[in-house]
């Protein structure tokens, strides 16, 4: 059984992403932040991250760095709320959803999903990167 | 001024009047005096020799046939014409000429005045030695002529002077029409410049000396006015020129808060709606996989997912609109360019206090994004930095500069355009330092300002990848500095093409 950790500081959002994921048979963990992310990965690394990417403190794009340098086995999928916040608020979707998605592509992100996604997109994409 | 020009006029004509009233009689009286003493005394001198020579006559006649000679003496005297009364008178006996015409009861003085007793008769007497006894001789003169050639003197007399009155009378008006008329000239004149005709230059000829000074000051008055007029009207239009760019200014800042504010609400509330659709719709798929498909429940479940992909429709389509409200191919320009066109604008609306000092290099200083934002972010930074003055005064420094590896930890190392923009202001606290950049907060009084300018200013110079710092202290100041990446040759590159194919 394939794990999953799911990190992301909406905790209604990393919940519902963990009820459909262990409906679709996956074992999955959830974090709300990127700190409590990295020691779930250190105490047992998953084979697939979901993260969001605009956090406080430490951002996704800072996480998927970090797993892609200690840990480059593991699958990374970044997802967006879209729109902006805080000091970014202006030129918001430049900003969040190109800019910050693209870093997190960049950064080792392999799938992008943006905020409200459906369940099957979900499944989708966690499918191509986990095809057994 | 009609009434001045009518009484300058009278007064002149009514003095050169009273001159001649005071005059003319006493000049009258007295010529009249002199004709009527000189003619009067050539009567007297005239008839006393006559009656001197009658008397010598008279004596020298013989004892016989006196009587009758001495009549026939005095006859011929009174035939001479002089003489209209003739007699003598010896004892008790009164010899007379038959012919005398006025043989009137004769009083007894002789020697009077000529023209007295209205009798227009003149007498002499003379006492005559007639040998042993003296005789009386009485001769009267016709004063008549002598009356009506003084009265014909003072005829004339008196249309001399009728004629010197008449001629002063004539000078008096010519000379105050002389004096008037150019006075009544410079007044309509003065009356077409204060009536608004300010374009006519006075000039009034006129040979009286003061006249002509007035015409000299009053046309200095006019060009003064005139220049004054002319810097008035220069003055007027640069305000009105200035306040219509002050407006200007205005609506474009409010313009672009206005977008800022709702590019803000718009990427902040769509970030939370997405957060909060995502369970929406995640649990209303979930629940549908649980239910049976052609149940009651699932067709339920079917309109929240379809209601929830609107809605993320929507969203998305409100973030496109807050994007395409302000966003604009990002292009390469001179960092200069916008930040003069922000000063100039802001040089009109600061107040006199507050010196205004740019500095910046030759060099064009490339950046890459939208050159309307840079003009926003000095706009910012100019304001916030003039009202930290506002009071007191002070001078506001506006940087360029090209900087290698800047000694700030927050800026990463690299080469960078910088603006910097500095005031003598009243500084910021620091538990304020750290949250000038977040949105909606503020240290001004409700309604003066948004927070959202220097959140915006932060958005704005992350957009086009760039860094923002703020160094200040309390009463010493602050510092913004804006990091703007030196644009890589293949992004100037690109740019050039972008903008080209646009």
């Amino acid at each position: 059984m394939a794990n999953v950790l799911v990190v992301d500081d909406e905790v209604e959002v990393a919940e519902v992403i963990r009820r459909v994921l262990e409906r679709a048979g996956y074992s999955v963990t959830t974090a709300h932040n990127a700190t409590a992310g990295l020691d779930a990965v250190a105490r047992q690394p998953p084979h697939v991250v979901i993260t969001d990417v605009i956090m406080p403190k430490v951002h996704g794009v800072e996480l998927i760095k970090i797993l892609r340098e200690r840990y480059p086995g593991i699958r990374v999928i970044a997802i967006s709320g879209g729109g902006s916040f805080g000091p970014l608020a202006y030129k918001p979707d430049a900003i969040s959803t190109h800019a910050y998605l693209a870093a997190a592509r960049e950064a080792g992100a392999e799938e992008i999903l943006t905020k409200p996604f459906d369940m099957t997109d979900l499944i989708a994409a966690i499918r191509r990167l986990l095809p057994n | 001024m009609e009434r001045l020009v009518s009484s300058l006029r009278v007064r002149l004509i009514g003095v050169v009047l009273v001159i001649l009233a005071a005059l003319v009689p006493p000049l009258y009286l007295g010529i009249s005096a002199i004709v009527r003493e000189g003619y009067a005394e050539r009567f007297v001198n005239s008839l006393r020799a006559y009656s001197r020579l009658v008397a010598d006559e008279l004596e020298a006649l013989d004892e016989r046939d006196f009587d009758q000679r001495a009549v026939a003496l005095l006859d011929s005297a009174v035939l001479s014409g002089q003489v209209v009364f003739a007699e003598i008178r010896d004892g008790q006996r009164t010899l007379a000429s038959s012919i005398a015409t006025a043989p009137i009861n004769v009083p007894a003085r002789d020697d009077f005045h000529f023209g007295d007793q209205g009798d227009q008769t003149y007498f002499i007497t003379h006492t005559l030695n007639r040998g042993d006894h003296a005789v009386l001789l009485r001769l009267g003169f016709d004063e008549v002529p002598t009356i009506e050639r003084i009265a014909a003197a003072e005829r004339s007399v008196l249309l001399v002077l009728a004629a010197f009155v008449a001629a002063s009378i004539a000078v008096a008006v010519w000379l105050s029409w002389v004096i008037a008329r150019p006075m009544v000239r410079l007044q309509e004149a003065a009356q077409r410049v204060a009536s608004g005709d300010t374009d006519t230059q006075l000039h009034v000829r006129s040979s009286i000396r003061e006249v002509q000074e007035l015409n000299y000051h009053l046309e200095h008055m006019r060009r003064e006015l005139v220049g004054t007029n002319v810097r008035l009207s220069q003055e007027i239009r640069e305000r009105e020129v200035s306040e219509q760019k002050r407006l200007d200014l205005e609506r474009r800042l409010l313009h672009r808060e206005r977008i800022a504010t709702i590019g803000t609400l718009a990427g902040g509330v769509a970030h939370e709606f997405n957060n909060i659709m995502t369970p929406i719709l995640l649990y209303s798929q979930l629940a549908l996989e649980s239910v049976p498909a052609d149940s009651a429940l699932a067709k339920d479940l079917t309109r929240v997912i379809t209601a929830a992909h609107r809605a993320r429709t929507l969203v998305t389509r409100i973030l496109t609109f807050s994007r395409e409200m302000d966003s604009q191919q990002p292009t390469v320009f001179p960092l200069r360019a916008p930040v003069e066109e922000a000063l100039a604008l802001l040089r009109e609306i600061v107040p006199a206090n507050i010196e205004i000092v740019f500095n910046a290099p030759a060099e064009a200083l490339p950046v890459l994004g939208d050159a309307s934002l840079v003009h926003q972010v000095v706009i910012n930074l100019c304001t916030n930095a003039y009202e930290a003055m506002r009071r007191n005064g002070g001078r506001l420094a506006v940087t360029l500069a090209a900087v290698e590896n800047p000694p700030e930890s927050q800026v990463s190392p690299g080469c960078y355009h910088v603006l910097e923009v500095s005031d003598t202001g009243h500084g910021i606290e620091p538990a304020v330092l750290a949250h000038v950049f977040e949105p909606f907060f503020t240290t001004r009084e409700v309604g003066e300002g948004t927070g959202l300018g220097l959140s915006v200013v932060h958005g704005i110079v992350r957009s086009m990848g760039g860094v923002i710092t703020v160094h200040s202290a309390v009463g010493r100041g602050a510092t913004f500095r804006v990091y703007l990446p030196v644009p890589t040759v293949q992004q100037q590159e690109t740019a050039r093409v972008a903008s080209a194919a646009s």
